[in-house]
């Protein structure tokens, strides 16, 4: 819970360590602050998010689930960004099924060079499910 | 593994003022009692100076933790120097997580309670992750050294006098009989002009007889036939067709030549002269020995003709009528592809002529009749053989064009203007008109031809932007009529700059080696800013046109290019190093799906059709995990970011 008693979502986000890591590096080096409600976990490619993980994520409690992968034609590893599309896509028609909206479970593409897209993509997910309830256990 | 009382180590770095302004390394320690294995916390000010480095590597010798979680920057900024750091302290590097709490927490979190509440977290997480995390080691693998070329065009020779003249052995496969590729057949460059074959010659030189040349194994008449294997232990098997001629004893008189009775018509020479079934493919040919044409020789016809054998002055054994096709196998480490490039064919363009009327030519037939050894001897005439009154240059035939080749060959408008120069030294008062879609001058010295050619006197351009081709029809009196953008010109010759495409066999080759093609059918490259020289498998590099359309500066630049990566990646008594950081399928689990396969940018994985079973190649994955998470069975294992470790960390992160 925030200073004010609102609701404060708790959100894994899963990122490519070339491109989406180091945007997010990038935005620390501006040193303009963003909602800290964000929990990162570095992964070589975006490819390597398992829906598994996704599915763990919001089970232990996550409010929200971030994947951020390089621009399409960018992946370090040509296309991996394409199967993490590829299966957030499906994975988030089997999340509405058990009332995951899509807005708690997203994908962006973020470049090295875009700290500020960065600030911008966590600031707007964390005051969208900041208007929305807590998960149920 | 963890369970039984694991001993970690976090070391908290305060950056200075960076993160111990925000974040409080008292209530690290304090919150660290309720994590699993209650780890130690050590402070450090700035862990990644030299003086911080001697601190860390002394406490982990003194400490020795099982785990070291390191609180501090970003891994991209000290990942490896605090591996280096845990080498020095008898640890393994990979027992190690670090947490970024500089750039991702401290530097961009406002409130102080919230940031080392963050910080709190994301060490938790690390801390459940690195219990599980394995010790990993580099294995090392042996290589071969030597070098596969394929094409002996500018690019290919340049690679292999480079890689022998570094003392690498070279094995150099060219399909046609000669060396030099297109341009050794060309007589001036653009865009200064100079003598194509003055320019080649001491490079040929250097290959043939130079003194390096006998680290070189150059193959004519070859072609690859089969790869198996992978970076640093290729098996090349490589068939080669007879010449009938040997290298070794021939010397180049020609004798042979003169004693043929066979001929046949000369498709080099337009079909305007004759050709002999033994032969040089043109006068000045390298190496300097005739070659047999069995599709043209009487005794492969029936007869027992023997003329060239009799005719030979260097005895029995220098001309072989019974040498058959062989099939040589060769271990290699890395090969460079320089295969070249070809001309669009212009007859697939309905109304432009090519192939129906006799006076329209393509660039490389044109650049055969400039050539002093070409069918007309350098002289620029018609096939009346009637100096030209007028001539149409065509660029962009088949370029820009989406249904076509929707590129520019960034080459076609610069020999176009050497053309006209051609052209215009011989003939002053022949019209010229150059028909395009765009002109293209790039670089610091196409600018002068292009500019000569522009400001000529009897020369005009017309640019055709309709997206129309010009329309050439025979006229009356056996000249021709060009109709472009609705501009009608006559002339009495007319030469297409067609696109340059893929080399003829480069889908065979690719589909031989398994490497990408772009949709513009080129050989597509590993990253084409960053790692162009790079093919899409490791091992396998490209020079020249057979990646882009280019000019023979810059294939030369690029065989130096695939040379640098052959010599930096493999070196004698160097083993080749194997990150621990990759894929590995647990055979036992694997139901021999082929999805991993499937996924595998680098076609690192392979199916045992036998034990109907998946495995990958250590050397060629290169860690990014597509098909751990891709796998149904669960049975591959992503090293170093397994599930367990990264469930793991996500469970510390929600705890």
């Amino acid at each position: 819970m925030s200073a004010n008693g609102g609701f404060e979502p708790k959100i894994i986000a899963f990122l490519c360590n070339w491109c989406s890591y180091a945007g997010a590096d990038k935005a620390g080096g501006m040193q303009k602050p963003y909602p800290p409600n964000v929990h990162i976990i570095r992964v070589m490619c975006s490819g390597r998010v398992d829906p598994h993980f996704i599915l763990s994520a919001f089970a232990q409690g996550a409010d929200g689930v971030l994947i951020l992968a390089c621009h399409p034609g960018d992946c370090h590893y040509k296309e991996g960004n394409c199967r993490a599309l590829q299966r957030h896509r499906l994975l988030s028609l089997v999340l509405q099924q058990f009332g995951i909206v899509s807005a708690r479970c997203r994908m962006d593409y973020v470049s090295a060079g875009e700290g500020e897209k960065f600030r911008r993509i966590i600031t707007e997910m964390v005051e969208v499910l900041r208007k929305r309830e807590a998960l149920p256990e | 593994m963890a369970g039984g009382g694991v001993k970690i180590g976090i070391y908290f770095c305060n950056c200075g003022s960076n993160i111990a302004d925000k974040i409080s390394a008292d209530a690290v320690r304090e919150a660290s009692r309720t994590f699993p294995d209650q780890p130690y916390v050590a402070t450090v000010d700035f862990i990644c100076s030299e003086s911080g480095q001697e601190q860390f590597v002394e406490s982990l010798t003194f400490e020795r933790p099982d785990r070291v979680v390191v609180a501090a920057c970003s891994p991209r900024d000290h990942e490896g120097t605090m591996q280096h750091c845990l080498a020095r302290g008898g640890i393994n590097p990979y027992l190690m997580q670090m947490v970024n709490i500089r750039e991702q927490i401290a530097w961009v979190t406002e409130d102080r309670d919230r940031a080392t509440e963050k910080a709190i977290t994301a060490i938790r997480g690390a801390v459940y992750r690195v219990r599980l995390q394995e010790p990993l080691r580099k294995k090392q693998v042996a290589v071969c050294t030597d070098v596969l070329v394929i094409g002996a065009g500018p690019a290919g020779m340049k690679a292999a006098v480079s890689l022998a003249e570094a003392g690498r052995s070279v094995v150099l496969v060219e399909r046609s009989p000669f060396i030099g590729g297109l341009p050794v057949r060309f007589d001036e460059l653009f865009p200064a002009l100079e003598c194509a074959p003055c320019l080649l010659e001491p490079l040929m030189g250097e290959l043939l007889h130079g003194d390096h040349s006998e680290a070189i194994e150059l193959l004519t008449l070859a072609e690859l036939w089969q790869v198996t294997g992978f970076y640093g232990n290729f098996i090349a098997k490589i068939k080669k067709k007879p010449r009938h001629v040997s290298l070794h004893g021939c010397i180049g008189c020609g004798e042979c030549t003169l004693a043929c009775p066979a001929t046949t018509r000369n498709r080099l020479h337009n079909n305007g002269s004759e050709q002999k079934a033994v032969d040089f493919a043109f006068a000045g040919m390298l190496p300097n020995a005739p070659f047999l044409r069995e599709e043209v020789c009487l005794r492969f016809q029936g007869s027992d003709c023997r003329a060239c054998k009799d005719a030979c002055p260097m005895g029995e054994d220098v001309i072989d009528l019974d040498e058959g096709e062989s099939l040589l196998e060769r271990n290699i480490g890395a090969i460079i592809i320089a295969t070249g490039a070809g001309l669009f064919d212009a007859s697939r363009l309905a109304g432009m002529g090519r192939g129906m009327l006799p006076d329209v030519y393509d660039a490389l037939q044109f650049e055969h009749m400039l050539s002093s050894t070409g069918p007309t001897g350098g002289g620029i005439v018609t096939s009346s053989g009637e100096v030209p009154a007028a001539v149409a240059i065509i660029h962009c035939v088949g370029s820009l064009d989406g249904d076509h080749c929707a590129y520019c060959s960034g080459i076609c408008c610069q020999y176009a203007f050497k053309f006209n120069h051609a052209i215009s030294a011989k003939y002053p008062e022949t019209v010229i008109t150059h028909y395009h879609r765009e002109l293209v001058a790039p670089g610091k010295e196409a600018y002068a031809l292009m500019e000569a050619a522009r400001t000529r006197r009897n020369s005009s351009f017309i640019r055709c932007d309709s997206g129309n081709y010009p329309v050439i029809t025979p006229e009356g009196t056996g000249r021709l009529q060009v109709r472009g953008e609705d501009v009608v010109t006559i002339a009495d010759m007319v030469i297409l700059c067609p696109a340059i495409v893929p080399a003829e066999g480069a889908d065979r080759l690719a589909a031989l080696l398994d490497i990408n093609r772009d949709c513009a059918g080129f050989y597509d490259e590993l990253q084409g800013r960053m790692d162009a020289s790079q093919s899409t498998l490791k091992g396998i590099y490209l020079a020249g046109a057979c990646r882009e359309p280019m000019d023979i500066q810059k294939a030369l630049l690029e065989g130096m290019a695939a040379v640098g990566h052959a010599l930096a990646g493999l070196q004698p008594g160097r083993m080749i190093e194997v990150e621990p950081a990759t894929a590995e399928v647990a055979t036992s689990r694997c139901a021999g799906c082929h999805l991993c396969s499937s996924v595998c940018p680098y076609h690192a994985i392979s199916f045992d059709s036998e034990q109907h079973v998946s495995s990958v190649n250590g050397v060629l994955c290169r860690g990014c995990g597509t098909c751990v998470a891709a796998c149904p069975a669960g049975a591959i294992t992503g090293h170093h970011f397994t599930n367990e470790q990264i469930l793991a960390e996500i469970e510390g992160l929600l705890k």
